[in-house]
C-alpha cells in the first residue's frame, strides 16, 4: 500500500515538474511576443522613435563640441578712469615741471595683461561725469571691472612711495569676484616689473552690486539661477498638452467658433495662470530672502516674459504634435537644447560663433541675464535680453497659429 | 399657392464632384432635400458617405469640389458663409470622445457648445431640460460626471449638444453604429421623435439598413456615384410585382439548383440570403408562382418549406447593389 502512494506520489511530482516547464516555455514565447507587439506599437509613432533615438547622441555632441573647445578664460572687459594728474608743481620754487605720467604706463600694462580686455580710458579732469558713464556699462554688464587711478598717483610713485590702485568689480556673481581681482593684480605686477617700481603695491577693492551681509549670497546666487528655468519650464509643461489632448475640438469647429478665437483663447487662459505663477514666484522668493535690488515690477515683467516665451513654445509643440507622447518628446528635446545652450554649463561668449548664433535664438540664454541684472543690478528690464524674447516669443506664436491652422480636424 | 409648395428646400446639391488630388471620391451627385425630411444616406464603407456630409458642412476645402450646393440657402464655397451655415446646423459625430468634454459634466457640456452659438446659460439650460426629457437622459445624471454614463446616454447627450441651437438641419455619421442591437431601434426612434417635434431635417449616415424605416427618404451610394434618392416604399415598389418575394427553404441548396431556377422565364431576381434559404422576385408574381413551383418539382429540387413576403429596404438595397456591380462587369 505504501509503495502504490509512493509510486503514485513521484507520477505526481514528475508531471507538476513537466508542467511546470511547459508552463514556462508558454510563458516565455507569450512575452517574447508581447516585447514584439510593444516594437511594433512604437514603430506606429515614428516621430517618436526618431526622437528616442536620435536625441540622446544629439545631446552628447552638443556637450563634446562645446567641451572640445580649448577654454581659454576670456579676458575681463573692464575700464580705466584716471583721476592722476600728470602735473606736478614743485613746493619750494612753485614751478610747474612735467614728471614721468605713470598713469599712462599703467594704461600699457593693462593693456599688457592677457587676463583684461581694456574697453576704455576715461580722464576724470576731461569729463566730470565719468565715474557715472562707468558704472552704466557694469551695470549693462558691458564691462566687468572699473579700474580707478587714484589722485596724484604718478606723483607718489616718482616719490617711490607705495602705489595705490583702486578697482570697482562687478560682484554680483561671488564666483567671479576672485577672477576679477586676480585680473587687476596681473595688470599690476605687469607695471611694477616694466617700471621697476616698488613691489609694495596696494590694491583696494569696493565690490559694486554684492549681496549685503546680512543676506544669504549663496542663496540668492542659485535662486536667481534657478528663477528663469523654473518659470520657463513650468510654463512649457503646462502648455504641452493643451491642443493635442482636446479631441472635441474637431466638433468645436462645426460650430461657428473659428480656430483663432480656439487658440487666442488659450493664450489668455494660459497668460493668466502665467501671471499667478510669477506673482506666487516673487513672493516666495521675497519671503525667503532674497535680495533684490531691482524693482518688482522690473522682475515681474521679466519672469512673465521668460515664461510667455515657454507658454509659446509649448503651445506651439502642442499644436504639431499627432499624440500626446509625441508631445512629450517634443518638449524633452527642446528643453534639454535650450537648456545645454543656455550658458550656464559654458559662457556662451566660449561657444564656437556659429553655436553663438544659435544660442542667442533660445530663451534661456536671455532669461539668467536679464532676471540676474534685475536682481543684483537693479538694471531696467527693457534691453536687449528683454527684446531678443519678445521676438523668440513672437516668432513661437506665429509658428503655433500656424500649425494649428494647418492642424488636421475630422469628426 | 397650396401649402405643400411653400415647404422650404434646405439643402440643394447639383452636380457634386469632390475630388482628393487625382483621386475622384464623388461623381456627380445631386439631390434636394426639403425641410423636416429625414435622409438616410446609405452605402458601404468608402462610397462616400462622410464625403458628401462634409462637404455640406463646411469641412472640405473649395479647391476640392465643384458644383452647385446649398445649405439653407447659403453655399459652402464662400468662406465667409461658413459661420453662418454652422450656426444653422448641428452635428452629431460618430465617436463621442470628438464631441464630448468627458471631464464636464452634461450641463457643462451644454454651457461649453451653446456659448459658440452667442447663447447664454439660462437659455440653454432651458433647451437642454426639454431636449434631455425627450431623450430620456435621467435628471439625476444631469449634474454628474459624464465618464459614469453608459454608452448609449452619452450617445443621447451628444444627439442633444447637436440640437442644443435649435439647428434647422441635423447631421448624424453613423448614430447606431457601435450601439447595442436593443438599442438601435431606440435611438431611431429618439430621432424621429425629435424630428416630430421639432421640424428639424435630418441627415443621417449609417450603413445600418434598418433605419431607413424612419426616413423619408434614402440616397443609395456607391463608388461616390448616388444610384437614387427616393422614398423608400417606392423603391420597394419599383421592384418585379411591386416587391412581392417568395422565400423557399431548399435542401441541398447548389449553385447549380440556382441557376436551374434562374432559367425560369418569369424570374427576375434570385437572392441567396442563408445556407438553405433563397428570395425570388418575379413579373406576374400571383400567376407565376405555382408554374415556378412545378418547374422547381420536375427538375427535382426539394422545397421543405416556403413563404410570401413584401421585401425589406435591405432586400432592394442588396438587388440595386448588385445590379450595380453586374453592370460593371458587362462593360468590363
Ligand atoms: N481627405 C481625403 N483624402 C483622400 N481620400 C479621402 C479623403 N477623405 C476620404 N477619402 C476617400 O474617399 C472615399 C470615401 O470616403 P468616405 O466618404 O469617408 O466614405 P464613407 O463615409 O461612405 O464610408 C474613401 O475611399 C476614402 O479613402
Ligand atoms: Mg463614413
Amino acid at each position: 500500500m505504501m509503495k502504490f502512494v509512493g509510486k503514485i506520489r513521484e507520477k505526481i511530482i514528475n508531471t507538476n515538474f513537466k508542467g511546470n516547464l511547459e508552463n514556462l516555455k508558454e510563458s516565455l514565447f507569450r512575452l517574447l511576443k508581447m516585447v514584439k507587439k510593444e516594437f511594433r506599437l512604437l514603430k506606429t509613432d515614428k516621430m517618436n522613435l526618431i526622437i528616442a533615438l536620435a536625441l540622446p547622441p544629439i545631446i552628447i555632441v552638443l556637450f563634446g563640441s562645446m567641451s572640445n573647445i580649448k577654454y581659454d578664460p576670456v579676458p575681463i572687459p573692464c575700464i580705466v578712469v584716471t583721476n592722476d594728474s600728470n602735473t606736478f608743481i614743485n613746493p619750494n620754487n612753485y614751478t610747474e615741471t612735467k614728471i614721468d605720467d605713470f598713469a599712462i604706463l599703467y594704461v600699457d600694462a593693462v593693456n599688457k595683461s592677457k587676463d583684461l580686455d581694456l574697453i576704455a580710458v576715461y580722464n576724470s579732469s576731461e569729463d566730470a561725469y565719468v565715474m557715472e558713464t562707468a558704472r552704466n556699462d557694469l551695470i549693462s554688464s558691458r564691462i566687468q571691472i572699473i579700474i580707478v587711478i587714484p589722485v596724484d598717483f604718478s606723483e607718489m610713485l616718482s616719490s617711490r612711495l607705495p602705489g595705490i590702485i583702486e578697482c570697482i568689480p562687478e560682484s554680483s556673481d561671488f564666483q567671479h569676484i576672485q577672477d576679477n581681482l586676480n585680473a587687476v593684480q596681473d595688470s599690476i605686477n605687469i607695471f611694477i616689473e616694466d617700471n621697476h617700481l616698488n613691489p609694495k603695491f596696494v590694491l583696494q577693492a569696493y565690490e559694486e552690486y554684492s549681496i549685503p551681509s546680512n543676506y544669504n549670497f549663496k542663496f540668492n546666487y542659485n535662486i536667481t539661477l534657478m528663477l528663469s528655468f523654473v518659470i520657463f519650464g513650468i510654463s512649457t509643461v503646462l502648455t504641452i498638452l493643451v491642443v493635442v489632448q482636446e479631441k472635441p475640438i474637431a466638433r468645436l469647429l462645426l460650430t461657428p467658433a473659428k480656430r483663432v478665437e480656439i487658440l487666442i483663447s488659450k493664450y489668455m487662459t494660459y497668460m493668466i495662470i502665467l501671471s499667478i505663477q510669477v506673482i506666487l514666484l516673487i513672493t516666495s522668493c521675497l519671503s525667503q530672502g532674497l535680495y533684490l535690488r531691482g524693482s518688482i515690477f522690473d522682475l515681474f515683467i521679466a519672469l512673465f516674459m521668460v515664461g510667455f516665451t515657454g507658454v509659446s513654445i509649448g503651445i506651439f509643440i502642442s499644436a504639431v504634435s499627432k499624440t500626446k507622447t509625441e508631445a512629450n518628446q517634443l518638449f524633452f528635446a527642446f528643453y534639454i537644447i535650450i537648456v545645454i545652450l543656455s550658458g550656464i554649463f559654458i559662457p556662451i561668449s566660449a561657444m564656437p560663433e556659429y553655436l553663438q548664433v544659435f544660442a542667442y535664438m533660445l530663451p534661456l540664454s536671455h532669461g539668467d541675464p536679464m532676471i540676474r541684472g534685475i536682481v543684483t543690478k537693479a538694471k531696467s528690464v527693457f534691453g536687449f535680453d528683454f527684446f531678443s524674447l519678445l521676438c523668440i516669443s513672437a516668432f513661437f506664436v506665429i509658428l503655433s497659429f500656424i500649425a494649428f491652422l494647418k492642424r488636421r480636424y475630422e469628426v | 399657392m397650396s401649402s405643400y409648395n411653400a415647404v422650404k428646400i434646405m439643402v440643394d446639391v447639383q452636380n457634386l464632384n469632390v475630388a482628393f488630388g487625382n483621386k475622384k471620391i464623388i461623381h456627380d451627385v445631386s439631390f434636394s432635400v426639403k425641410k423636416g425630411e429625414i435622409i438616410g444616406m446609405f452605402g458601404i464603407s468608402g462610397a462616400g458617405k462622410t464625403t458628401i456630409i462634409r462637404v455640406l458642412t463646411c469641412q472640405i476645402e473649395k479647391k476640392n469640389w465643384t458644383g452647385n450646393v446649398k445649405v439653407s440657402d447659403l453655399t459652402p464655397a464662400k468662406k465667409k458663409n461658413h459661420s453662418k451655415i454652422l450656426a444653422n446646423i448641428g452635428y452629431v459625430p460618430q465617436l463621442e470622445t470628438l464631441n464630448l468634454y468627458f471631464d464636464f459634466k452634461p450641463m457643462v457640456n451644454v454651457d461649453v457648445f451653446a456659448s459658440n452659438y452667442g447663447m447664454n446659460k439660462k437659455e440653454a439650460k432651458e433647451i437642454a431640460r426639454s431636449l434631455f426629457t425627450i431623450l430620456d437622459i435621467p435628471e439625476d445624471t444631469w449634474d454628474k460626471s459624464l465618464k459614469k454614463m453608459s454608452g448609449g446616454e452619452k450617445k443621447r447627450v451628444s444627439m442633444a449638444l447637436g440640437l442644443i441651437h435649435r439647428p434647422e438641419i441635423l447631421f448624424l455619421d453613423e448614430p447606431t453604429t457601435g450601439v447595442d442591437a436593443s438599442k438601435r431601434y431606440d435611438i431611431l426612434s429618439y430621432l424621429k421623435k425629435l424630428n416630430r417635434q421639432l421640424n428639424t431635417t435630418m441627415f443621417i449616415i449609417t450603413h445600418d439598413l434598418e433605419a431607413a424605416l424612419i426616413c423619408d427618404k434614402v440616397a443609395i451610394l456607391r463608388e461616390g456615384k448616388l444610384l437614387e434618392f427616393e422614398v423608400p416604399q417606392k423603391l420597394i415598389l419599383s421592384l418585379p410585382s411591386e416587391g412581392l418575394v417568395v422565400r423557399f427553404i431548399i435542401e441541398g441548396l447548389n449553385n447549380d439548383k440556382i441557376n436551374i431556377i434562374k432559367k425560369f422565364v418569369s424570374v427576375q431576381k434570385i437572392i441567396r440570403v442563408g445556407n438553405e434559404m433563397l428570395e425570388v422576385l418575379m413579373n406576374n408574381f400571383e400567376e407565376s408562382l405555382p408554374k415556378l413551383i412545378q418547374y422547381m418539382m420536375e427538375k427535382g429540387i426539394k422545397i421543405n418549406s416556403m413563404s410570401r413576403d413584401v421585401a425589406t429596404f435591405r432586400r432592394y438595397f442588396q438587388l440595386r447593389i448588385q445590379e450595380e456591380e453586374e453592370k460593371e462587369k458587362i462593360l468590363m
